[in-house]
């Protein structure tokens, strides 16, 4: 930026969210909230059996009925497929909620009613509820290749497990489980789809418009260009909401009947039809020096991943990057298996399997600090993962861009606060305290836990952007990407608005339609800020320098140097100046398009971040009440506090219910999912709310737009670990299976029965 | 508006109730299909989409409304008990281009994310707004407990209410 | 949701005529429950009969003998009310504790003691379970964590409502509409286990209204307490909980009400610890010896044995808070 610029940075200001004033007034237009003249209404058939082939469908009664225009099933659907293991309708069922049938009426209550009269013959199949069953070798197989994803586990390593091991003096291991634990989006799945004849419009919930319209077009068999997918306002996902079939039934729907088909899920389908956490099982053992250096570590994760194997891969692999590198440790091993069960599938779900594979990691690392007889702070300090990275030897060619989930030794990172974060999170709850606290008499009793995190820090593939200095002298940032509610619209605006030297309000944003963004990566793997961050800065760049260039021309002046951008266009050093009105008028809008691929070549780009909490535990009821809760993040530059500060306490808080409260009961006996609701499936409420201080590490990243990495997701990874730490704490009871509900704590407090 | 509001191809008989009430100072006379719900009447009929159809059930409180001054799920109230009831939604808040004390507070204190929840959250903090009495933060958040934010911005929503309620008091 | 027809009359004999014998018809009070079993599936009512606009049903009116409470008088109205706050007040902490403000603004106390049980076989319409007229009770041998520890003979659920249980421990009595005439029976000979019919949890017939009930003012001369074990503070039903009553006359206990709520398709009175206390001196009551073996003749299943011990220390602590606020 020019030295004589007037402009006050955006980045890091609190500049208030772009899109929230139709938030509150109740105009912002979600899916759902769409109509379109002659629009019908869908519903689906869904299995009541886990586990079934669909032998036939008799329609005709369905059909007949007044106001019904069109029944899909698997019999007469397109052969397309919405992923590599779910065709747009599949004649065989694989969990209690498996799309059967699809029908279009006038309304939904006459597509209720057309549901009642479809007649299916079932072939039932035996079934397996979860990942013990299914492991049996007497199971039968849900998919042709069996019940384990790619027939054995994913395998990550470095340096010896053996060799690690041979060197412990002690070695403690224990096995964790986590549950199956739904994001339950407050906005159920909903799709609007019209065809004109030619051309397909979506409407969908969408975290990457421009990949649903691939999958639309290959499940569809239509030319990309032929359809444009729009991302309206978006009631959220966590990640859940990448799922395609909902809107690949509504688009065929109106295809066929010529009308535009809304298709609409409700509470219950979005339960079982959405995506959930996977759960676990995992193994864990880690090799010890009598100082406390970890010769060793290895994990081994079972991961339920349901009936379908949706984004398992990407899950099953980041449960191990905290096994991997959050410890100093030469030799590691991560082993991590996919199972199906004919439960409702598995899939992203905010930070994927980051917290199963630290909740086991950091529980673990507690247990190795006592045997050590060492302050599980002090065990942190004297392992972490310090910023010279792991040791061994690069593996990754010199020209190539570090994964941001390395195994390989010998890369340091670019930046890692971890220290800092572990001190200042410290400080905070006040942890000297920790070794004095007084319980009164009666059955409470206090605790402190901590527990510290690893996560990419924001890298995340190719990414464009496209910014325009348009007709009215106001900007306009086009991106492919959706802000899901997490704030990434407005960084991008703040760091765009910084890079051109002009406020932000003079930035407008345009996003969530296909045929006016260019490509976009999805809204996954807290990539955006980074990597939409990278995209907006270099089109902003470029033009800054086209726009110099043409009030160059416009201004007559032959040096580019002294000119600089103010809110009112261009001035130079010698005070000259043009508008930005007037640029356009003479030299036509300008526009600039910037195409990149963030990342370093010799740096790894990672997150971090430590969370303390001070609990207080009833030991006769079970009841565990949060007092003090602090995370500490080194995200590096933070762009906006309030939107960050958001981000960690509504993280963290989420995760709550992951700790607390949530997990899906699935009826061994039919497989049908019991708490599909919210009253059952019991997310946390205001009053479980705990009073959350966030504290950014004092951090800048050389690499990051501004300074800045990854947020989104990273707030959601340490929550149960620390709980179940503070836990042990409290009452010398260690917890491996969440969550932690009054009767498992009753149950490990053995006061029961 | 006055309109038959029945689904244009069942014989309904009786099992339809005509009634009149009003939305946002509005007055509505309609014959409803005893089956729909104020959340259907409003989302559907009036176009009145700020009210939420997250659960449909009355466990997650975005279709929150007031009903003669009362927050109610919208989606539990049959539309044939509307009879004479006066209505407000969060359509009904601001004044034409003014945003009501609690929008802005929520704009000002970040109170939604994803914003699906937000006009329920908006409309059940409503009487509190209202009210003349001193509200401690627990009672805030016992108030706004019928409603869930599954982004769990429930920092900012309680920063939120509280801030447009001291702002009231102060003025 | 299959259509109805929608009656709201302003005489209760009108409505018990709407209601009577095949009528298929169902009372609408609040509604928050009903609604969402239309909706669910799980009833298919013909016709509502709504009984907003009975008089007697919606008022609260205190007289000599204590106070009637309309079964259409809403949960907020009772747990806002400043006269019961002081005497009835574990009915006010039972009423507030139930469901959330948007819900406790319409349910009703008579919708709130009638409201069908949580248990999620009965919820979900896959299952056509014993209390919808199937064969066997799905809990027994499945997810059982929330299900009844005592008297479940043959369904398993328990009853969820709060009010009722505060409305036991307090020796309340319902009136009822039957037939024409009007009937006051005591609240807890209202409830009906699964041994006497197992598709109902209380004595209503067709045609039959709850049109009020009465507590005595003997049980508002004491002290009352109701606590809730629950897993989420808000938006839950009780996985245990506890009502307690005691009214002490010249130092000795005269009256003792004690009723636990989540653990029974019934709210579970106590009438032998209850009968226990009467006649003792508040110093020489030992809640710990007096509450062991109350609970013996529970029967746990798989999952629900932790609330075998929930029910002994909400009870010891209900008791003990009782005692506490009792002079």
């Amino acid at each position: 930026m020019s030295e004589q610029s007037t402009h006050t940075p955006a980045v890091g200001t609190s500049y208030v969210r772009t899109d929230l004033e139709g938030k509150v007034l109740g105009t912002a237009e979600y899916t759902a909230d769409i109509a379109l003249p002659n629009m019908l209404h869908a519903r689906v058939l869904r299995s009541p059996h886990p586990h079934a082939n669909i032998l036939g469908i008799e329609i005709g009664s369905a059909t007949k009925l007044d106001g019904v225009f069109d029944v899909l099933t698997p019999f007469n659907v397109p052969e397309g497929k919405v992923a590599p293991d779910v065709p747009i309708l599949d004649s065989r069922v694989r969990f209690v909620g498996d799309e059967v049938a699809v029908v279009a009426a006038v309304d939904i209550d006459q597509a209720k009613a057309a549901i009642d009269l479809i007649d299916v013959c079932y072939e039932v199949l035996p079934f397996s509820t979860n990942v013990h069953d299914s492991l049996n070798s007497a199971s039968f197989p849900i998919h042709s290749e069996g019940n384990l994803v790619n027939g054995g586990p994913l395998i990550e390593t470095r340096g010896s497990i053996k060799e690690g091991f041979d060197q412990a003096d002690y070695v403690v291991e224990d096995s964790f489980t986590t549950p199956d634990h739904h994001p339950a989006s407050l906005e159920p799945r909903a799709a609007l789809a019209s065809w004109d004849g030619t051309r397909l419009t979506v409407w969908k919930p969408s975290r990457g418009i421009h990949a649903d319209k691939n999958i639309l077009a290959s499940a569809l068999g239509l030319s990309p260009n032929n359809i444009a997918v729009v991302g309206p306002a978006m009631g959220a996902g966590y990640g859940s909401k990448d799922e395609t079939r909902t809107s690949v039934m509504a688009a065929l729907l109106s295809i066929r009947t010529g009308r535009p088909v809304k298709l609409e899920l409700d509470r219950e389908e979005e339960f079982l039809a959405g995506r959930r956490r996977h759960s676990t099982y995992t193994e864990i053992k880690m090799g010890l020096k009598k100082d406390g250096t970890i010769t060793a570590v290895h994990a081994k994760t079972i991961m339920d991943t349901g009936a379908y194997l949706s984004s398992g891969p990407g899950v099953v692999r980041r449960a191990g990057q905290g096994i991997l590198y959050l410890y100093k440790c030469a030799n590691v091993k991560y082993e991590g298996q996919l199972v199906y069960t004919n439960t409702p599938t598995a899939g992203s779900y905010r930070a994927l399997g980051a917290p199963q594979g630290h909740f086991a990691l950091e529980s673990l690392s507690d247990k190795a600090s006592e045997i050590l007889n060492m302050d599980p702070l002090e065990f942190r300090f004297k392992n972490h993962v310090g910023p010279e990275g792991q040791p061994g030897e690069r593996t990754t060619p010199r020209n190539q861009i570090i994964d941001t989930q390395p195994v390989e030794g010998g890369v340091p990172f670019s930046s890692n606060e971890l220290r800092q974060c572990l001190k200042l999170g410290a400080e905070a709850i006040g942890w000297d305290r920790r070794d004095y606290i007084e319980n009164a008499a009666g059955p409470i009793r206090r605790g402190i836990g901590m527990s510290m995190f690893i996560y990419r820090g924001g890298p995340g593939g190719q990414s464009n952007a496209e910014i325009s200095l348009d007709q009215d002298g106001l900007f306009t940032l086009n991106v492919g990407f959706m802000d899901v509610g997490e704030g990434s619209s407005t960084v991008v605006i703040q760091m765009a608005a910084d890079t051109l030297g002009i406020p932000p309000a003079m930035v407008r944003i345009n996003g969530g339609h296909t045929d006016k963004t260019p490509e976009s990566p999805m809204t996954a793997g807290s990539t955006l800020t980074f990597s939409a961050g990278h995209a907006a800065m270099q089109a902003a760049k470029d033009l800054k320098d086209a726009i110099i260039n043409a009030s160059l021309k416009l201004i007559g002046l032959g040096d580019s140097e002294g000119l600089y951008l103010t809110p009112n266009g261009v001035k130079s050093k010698c005070g000259e100046s043009i508008s930005f009105l007037d640029i356009v008028h003479n030299a036509g809008p300008i526009k600039t398009l910037a195409s990149v691929t963030p990342g370093s070549k010799d740096y790894i780009v990672n997150s971090f971040g430590a969370h303390f909490a001070e609990i207080e535990v009833d030991t006769e009821t079970g009841h565990i009440e949060i007092i003090k809760y602090i995370a500490v993040h080194d995200s590096g530059r933070i762009i906006n506090p309030r939107l960050a500060e958001g981000q960690v306490r509504g993280g963290v808080s989420q995760m709550m219910g992951f700790t607390f409260l949530e997990d899906m009961e699935i009826d061994p006996h039919s497989g049908v999912a019991l708490n599909a609701s919210f009253l059952e499936h019991k997310s946390p409420t205001i009053m479980e709310y705990p009073e959350i201080e966030v504290i950014f590490a004092d951090s800048i990243d050389p690499i990051g737009p501004f300074g800045a990495k990854s947020l989104g997701e990273p707030p959601c990874i340490a929550p149960a670990p620390t709980i179940a730490n503070a836990l042990y704490h409290a009452t010398g009871v260690r917890i491996n299976d969440l969550p932690l509900t009054p009767d498992s704590v009753l149950l490990a407090m053995k006061n029961l029965l | 508006m006055d309109s038959h509001l029945t689904s244009d191809r069942v014989d309904m008989d009786d099992n339809e109730t005509t009634t009149k009430f009003i939305v946002n100072g509005r007055e509505y006379s309609l014959k409803i299909d005893n089956r729909y719900t104020l959340l259907d009447i409003l989302r559907d009929h009036l176009r009145l989409t700020g009210a939420k159809k997250g659960c449909d059930l009355g466990e997650c409180g975005a279709c929150t409304v007031l009903l003669d001054g009362k927050v109610v799920n919208s989606c539990q109230i049959l539309a044939a008990r509307i009879k004479d009831k006066d209505i407000r939604t969060v359509e009904g808040l601001s004044q034409s281009e003014t945003l009501h004390p609690l929008q802005l507070a929520f704009i000002e204190n970040d109170g939604g994310q994803c914003g699906y929840c937000t006009p329920g959250f908006i409309m059940a903090a409503y009487p509190l707004f209202e009210s003349e009495e001193e509200l401690s933060t627990e009672e805030i958040k016992l108030s706004l407990a019928g409603n869930l934010c599954r982004c769990n911005a429930y920092g900012s929503i309680i920063d939120s209410v509280a801030y447009a309620l001291e702002i009231k008091t102060n003025e | 949701m299959k259509g109805f027809t929608f009656k709201e009359p302003s005489e209760l004999e009108q409505a018990s005529d709407f209601l009577r014998d095949g009528s298929g018809g169902y009372i609408l009070a609040g509604g928050t429950d009903l609604v969402t079993e239309m909706k669910q599936g799980i009833i298919e009512p013909h016709l509502l009969v709504s009984t907003s606009q009975i008089k007697e049903m919606c008022n609260i009116e205190w007289n000599q003998s204590g106070v009637k409470i309309g079964s259409m008088v809403t949960l907020s109205d009772i747990a806002n009310s400043e006269s019961m706050k002081i005497k009835l007040k574990s009915l006010v902490q039972a009423t507030g504790s139930i469901a959330t403000p948007q819900i406790r603004n319409i349910a009703t106390l008579g919708g709130n003691l009638c409201q069908r049980p949580r248990c999620w076989y009965y919820r979900n319409s896959r299952f056509d379970c014993l209390k919808k007229g199937g064969a066997k009770c799905f809990a027994v041998g499945g997810s059982d964590k929330y299900h009844a520890i005592l008297g479940g003979h043959s369904c398993y659920i328990v009853h969820p409502s709060d009010s009722g249980t505060a409305l036991v421990a307090l020796n309340a009595k319902v009136e009822i509409y039957r037939k024409s005439q009007r009937i006051i029976i005591p609240i807890v000979d209202f409830f009906t286990g699964p041994e006497i019919d197992v598709t109902r949890e209380n004595i209503l017939e067709p045609g039959d209204i709850l049109i009020s009930i009465h507590i005595p003012n003997e049980s508002m001369a004491g002290s009352s307490v109701f606590l809730k074990a629950k897993e989420r503070k808000s938006m839950d039903f009780a996985i245990v909980s506890v009502a307690s009553m005691v009214k002490i006359e010249n130092e000795i206990i005269s009256q003792v009400g004690l009723a636990v709520g989540g653990v029974a398709p019934v709210p579970w009175k106590l009438n032998t610890l209850e009968s226990k206390l009467v006649g003792m001196k508040k110093e020489d009551v030992d809640i710990e010896s007096l509450c062991s073996g109350v609970f013996n003749d529970a029967k746990v299943m798989g999952q629900n044995g932790y609330k075998l011990h929930l029910a002994q220390t909400y009870l010891e602590r209900a008791l003990n808070l009782v005692l506490a606020n009792s002079n």
